[in-house]
């Protein structure tokens, strides 16, 4: 059984109005436990609808999300149950920052669940640790730190409530590449860690190769394919009719390929890319 | 719910009451409401009434849109007549219960309140529904500028007044924000003692603040990048021009304040 399933999900914006317009149409969907699941779409596809879905901020308007198989909207305890199982970091989350030191705003969540003291620190220390935070760093003020640091005070806010299924909305966007990568390697790090289910909602198709263990793609607030890295985008011409873009590198490979440069067509992250090149020369005879 | 607010909103047309000059129209709504509270009968508020209606007929705004902006003062008008219906014992007694009287001065009264606040808020309202924010402060900056004389900054106050209107709707959007942001770490917004509610947003106001600060110092930093440096020396983009019909309009609204005082001066009682 998956550990979060939605079915049927659909949701329409302004109801009633001019305006309406439809954010999800009958979206199903399974997240395991355990796995990394990308979730990409073009703007306006429905992606940040459906991750307001999974811990209960927005109602199904039609249809329903089920954790452990059991309805999040069955009553007022289940709703709020359902806000600590998934922890919904939005984008952008420095802007949410508001306490006078880094630990009081990362036990926020921690309280507001009503640990005691002992676990509230336990859990503060942790997810401090997960995202790289120096020990001295929890008694500064947040508005103090620089922006890469705000970012993970704010993740580190929602991984201490020690959610089962850790939701991020674009994590990385307007990070420096380097920051992007150290982000993604701590989540990746945190993953394997505490062996919990990560959901990233990304527009960055070479962090979606390189480190999603499933990518699902939105398409007109459908779920246009579902599937591994290379199952979706593989499917190159599908990809791009959607507004979207597959990794660099595999883009680059098919332009070899359509050179006449006998290379795979399943290279999707850049190590395995300067792999196959080194071999193809050394096949060749040039290296 | 914060979205369902429409005083102040502007609604684009091309009505004769949207064409008319922002000026025009800021000075009629002004001495319409002086007007208002000039009647003293039902003879007179009825004018007044009847030139509501007409403007409202003459905006082309949908009659629902400007129902709607009565419902955040119900309240007020209804607290207003119950009022007057309580301790105006004047007239002829109708009904009496214990300490309660309900008399035709008590209810003539109720009515007159109501009647004459609702035309308030309508006329008010159809000035915001008619002119953009920009056209008003811009109109407001024109007629407040003999002040100059004594040293009033008034394109200062015209251009905070703009940008102030401008970001309502941005800082709509970022409490939204804030909030969903909050409760998703497991805020409770609902619940509690008034205290307790009053301490839930703290969560949400500091964020609020630390970033309005932010953009102002953006928004400062941008506007000085494109060489403003205050209203001296200035040149407009709009030229603002009274055309016949805001001599037609302020003709006519003579014509009807005139029937007010008459009408005022000819019966002497309510009704």
């Amino acid at each position: 059984m998956a550990l979060l399933e939605t079915k049927n999900l659909s949701y329409r914006y302004g109801t009633g109005t001019p305006f309406e317009v439809a954010a999800l149409d009958d979206v199903n969907i399974q997240i395991e436990k355990g796995e990394l699941l990308a979730i990409i779409g073009h703007t306006g596809s429905g992606k940040s609808t459906l991750v307001q879905h999974l811990n209960g901020l927005l109602k199904p308007q039609q249809g329903q999300v089920i954790i452990d198989g059991q309805d999040i909207w069955q009553d007022k305890h289940t709703v709020r149950a359902a806000r600590f199982k998934v922890g919904l970091c939005f984008q952008y989350p420095e802007y949410q920052l508001f306490e006078s030191t880094v630990y009081k705003d990362i036990a926020f969540g921690p309280v507001n669940m009503g640990l005691s003291e002992a676990e509230v620190d336990e859990c503060v220390r942790a997810s401090a640790e997960y995202v790289g935070l120096a020990p001295e760093q929890l008694s500064k003020s947040p508005f103090e730190l620089s922006g890469g640091e705000k970012r993970r005070v704010a993740i580190a806010g929602v991984m201490a409530m020690r959610p089962e299924i850790l939701v991020l909305d674009e994590p990385t966007a307007g990070l420096d590449p380097r920051g992007r990568e150290r982000l993604m390697r701590l989540i990746c790090n945190y993953r394997e860690t505490t062996s919990n289910t990560v959901v990233i909602v990304s527009h960055n198709m070479d962090e979606v190769a390189e480190f999603a263990t499933r990518v699902l793609v939105m398409n007109n607030s459908r779920v246009a394919m579902s599937g591994s890295v290379g199952e979706v985008f593989s499917r190159y011409s599908e990809i791009s009719s959607m507004g979207l873009t597959v990794p660099q590198i595999t883009s680059i490979f098919a332009s070899l390929r359509s050179l006449g440069i006998e290379l795979p067509d399943d290279v999707f992250t850049v190590e395995r890319g300067e792999k196959e090149l080194l071999s193809l020369l050394r096949r060749e005879g040039r290296l | 719910m914060i979205k369902d607010i429409t005083i102040g909103q502007y609604f684009p047309g091309k009505s004769f009451l949207h064409s008319l000059d922002a000026r025009d129209k800021l000075c009629l709504t002004f001495a319409f409401i002086v007007m208002i509270f000039v009647c003293k009968n039902f003879f007179s508020l009825a004018v007044m009434l009847l030139l509501a209606l007409l403007m409202s007929l003459l905006s082309r705004i949908p009659a629902r849109t400007i129902l709607k902006s009565f419902r955040p003062i119900l309240p007020i008008i209804i607290l207003t007549s119950a009022l007057q219906l309580y301790y105006n014992d004047s007239g002829t007694v109708w009904f009496e219960y214990w300490k309660f009287k309900l008399t035709s001065g008590g209810v003539f009264t109720a009515i007159f309140m109501a009647v004459r606040i609702c035309t308030l808020i309508l006329v008010s309202s159809l000035l915001t529904y008619t002119t953009s924010p920009t056209l008003l402060t811009d109109a407001i900056e024109r007629l407040l500028s003999p002040l100059k004389i004594f040293k009033v900054k008034v394109h200062t106050l015209a251009m905070m007044m703009t940008i102030a209107l401008r970001f309502i709707p941005t800082l709509i959007d970022e409490i939204d924000r804030i909030m969903s942001a909050q409760k998703a770490r497991g805020a409770d917004f609902e619940t509690g003692s008034l205290i307790t509610r009053a301490r839930a947003l703290i969560p949400i106001f500091v964020p609020l603040f630390v970033s309005s600060f932010k953009r102002a110092y953006e928004l400062a930093f941008a506007m000085e990048c494109r060489c403003y440096r205050g209203g001296e020396g200035r040149t407009r983009m709009r030229k603002m021009k009274f055309s016949w019909r805001d001599y037609a309009a302020i003709a006519f609204f003579c014509g009807c304040f005139a029937a007010v005082i008459y009408l005022n001066i000819s019966f002497e009682h309510l009704i």
